[in-house]
């Protein structure tokens, strides 16, 4: 992945998904939910993507 | 000489260089890229067509190693956000928006959400830095968000909201406030409206909780894409929109009913006539513009003016009417004008380092300087020097009706001394010749067309 030389915010990215309808909501849930399990499992030693589902949320979901 | 824009360096993709009148972007392999997927698009084109993106055409030899290099046209003169009335700022927060939400469309996107990127030219906003256009990538979120928010959002909610003036705040901090110093500024009313919870009180809250945690994977990782920011760049098009900023005083209505102003008005339109047809300026520096009367006249006298006010009512009238003109317009106070500021104390030159002139205008001025500002008269006069240009300067005796006013509560041994015509003359002798002269119908006020020595 390449990074911008501009801090974005780590809230405010998460924000504006909850400001962009209601894909947007689903997608600000399964990505707050993808950090907390990230979280839980790097802390139990284990591989967070191997037990995050990480279907995409569309637009038009 | 080729020399670095002192401004163009955060974004290793692509920085600036002046040469002399040229303008080159100096781009790496990364910037190449990007401006090729730019260069490619229906966006660019219609974007460069309507006047809202900056031209750009390929150099073959790209300077100092760079893998591409591009040259823009020149912009007459460069502004920047805490010089702009209200109305400009809102007009170039609703171009940025548009412009991320067309070229979303086209797959690509805006990097960035700076008014330092926008520049005015002939009274419209122009988004000057090509090289913050990159193509989008799919689960990528909005990274200028968090920076719109602070330098046009909030800038522009504190003015019509609070009716307190965002300049000084964005001069003072040019990344602009934080959601949490809006939070503690807007009112519970202001602040609980559906279309503002979100961008303070809530980004506020999750700019606390979530400080320096990686979410742009999991962002991705849960399907985020163009939509989502095309949703919210759209919310905050009608938000910005609604916004607006009425003047509780007019000060172009009071300026106009003074005495001194009509009576006085075409003869001193006439001598800049004649000061112009002698020095063929290509540029005049109108200090203390008011409602840029005398700056139309440089302007249709073939020259390209800036307009310098400290008057926002004022000069948002004059925006507003300056489509198409050659004049560009910059609310500052004279007494105390834009400060060299950013990285290094060079990042944002001084107003005075970027509007350089050929010839300056000095109408209605030095008595608010001499008396207002207590600046005395010599260095006023040294000030002036310090342009090295012609000037056509207009003195006001001190038994001038505006100058009584001036100094109503101030008493005689409270001011500086050599405030009259006399000693103005003899600080004049020192640093200019006088090419002509002229008393106007007052008695009080003597205009001097003056060259350096």
């Amino acid at each position: 992945m390449i990074f911008g030389y501009l801090d974005p915010g780590s809230g405010s990215l998460i924000l504006q998904a909850l400001l962009g309808g209601i894909a947007g909501i689903g997608v600000a849930y399964k990505a707050w939910k993808h950090k907390r399990m990230t979280k839980r499992l790097v802390k139990d030693g284990a591989d967070p993507d191997a037990s995050v589902d990480d279907s995409p949320v569309t637009a038009e979901s | 000489m080729t020399a670095a824009d002192p401004g163009s360096f955060r974004d290793p993709a692509s920085r600036v260089l002046i040469d002399a009148d040229r303008v080159i972007r100096v781009l790496d392999q990364r910037g190449l890229n990007a401006w090729k997927a730019l260069a490619d698009s229906r966006f660019f084109a219609n974007a460069v067509a309507d006047g809202h993106l900056i031209a750009a055409t390929d150099l073959a030899d790209p300077p100092e190693g760079g893998a591409g290099a591009l040259e823009h046209p020149r912009v007459p003169l460069i502004t920047y956000p805490y010089e702009w009335t209200f109305s400009m700022l809102k007009d170039a927060a609703l171009l940025q928006l548009d412009l991320l939400a067309k070229a979303l469309d086209d797959g690509l996107t805006i990097k960035d959400a700076t008014p330092f990127n926008i520049q005015f030219v002939e009274g419209r906003p122009l988004f000057i830095d090509i090289g913050s256009f990159e193509p989008y990538r799919d689960g990528e979120p909005w990274i200028g968000y968090r920076q719109f928010t602070r330098q046009f959002l909030f800038p522009l909610m504190m003015r019509a909201w609070l009716d307190v003036p965002f300049q000084p705040w964005l001069r003072g901090d040019m990344e602009g406030p934080t959601a949490s110093h809006m939070r503690s500024l807007l009112p519970r009313s202001k602040r609980s409206k559906p279309s503002v919870l979100g961008h303070v009180g809530l980004q506020a809250r999750m700019e606390e909780r979530l400080a320096g945690e990686s979410v742009r994977d999991d962002l991705q990782q849960a399907g985020f894409n163009a939509a989502i920011i095309l949703t919210n760049v759209e919310k905050l098009q009608g938000l910005i929109s609604s916004l607006t900023w009425e003047p509780r005083t007019d000060g172009w209505a009071a300026y106009e009913s003074c005495t001194h102003v009509g009576r006085d008005r075409e003869t001193k339109a006439g001598f800049l006539r004649h000061a112009m047809s002698r020095q063929r300026p290509e540029r005049v520096l109108d200090l203390g513009a008011n409602d840029a009367y005398f700056s139309e006249i440089a302007s249709d006298g073939g020259a390209y003016a800036i307009a310098v006010d400290s008057d926002e009512p004022i000069l948002e009238r004059v925006y507003k009417q300056s489509v198409g003109k050659s004049l560009s317009i910059v609310l500052s106070e004279l007494g105390n004008p834009s400060p060299a500021q950013g990285w290094s104390g060079v990042e944002r030159p001084s107003l005075f380092a970027r509007a350089d002139a050929n010839l300056v205008i000095a109408y209605g001025l030095i008595h608010h300087l001499i008396y207002t500002a207590s600046i005395p008269p010599a260095l006023v006069v040294e000030w002036l020097r310090r342009f090295d240009c012609p000037v056509v300067v207009e003195f006001v005796a001190p038994d001038d009706e505006m100058v009584k006013t001036l100094t109503s509560n101030k008493h005689e041994d409270e001011l500086h001394p050599g405030r009259d015509e006399g000693a103005f003359r003899n600080l004049l002798a020192a640093s200019f010749n006088i090419v002509s002269e002229r008393n106007l119908g007052s008695g009080s006020r003597v205009l001097f067309e003056l060259v350096p020595v």
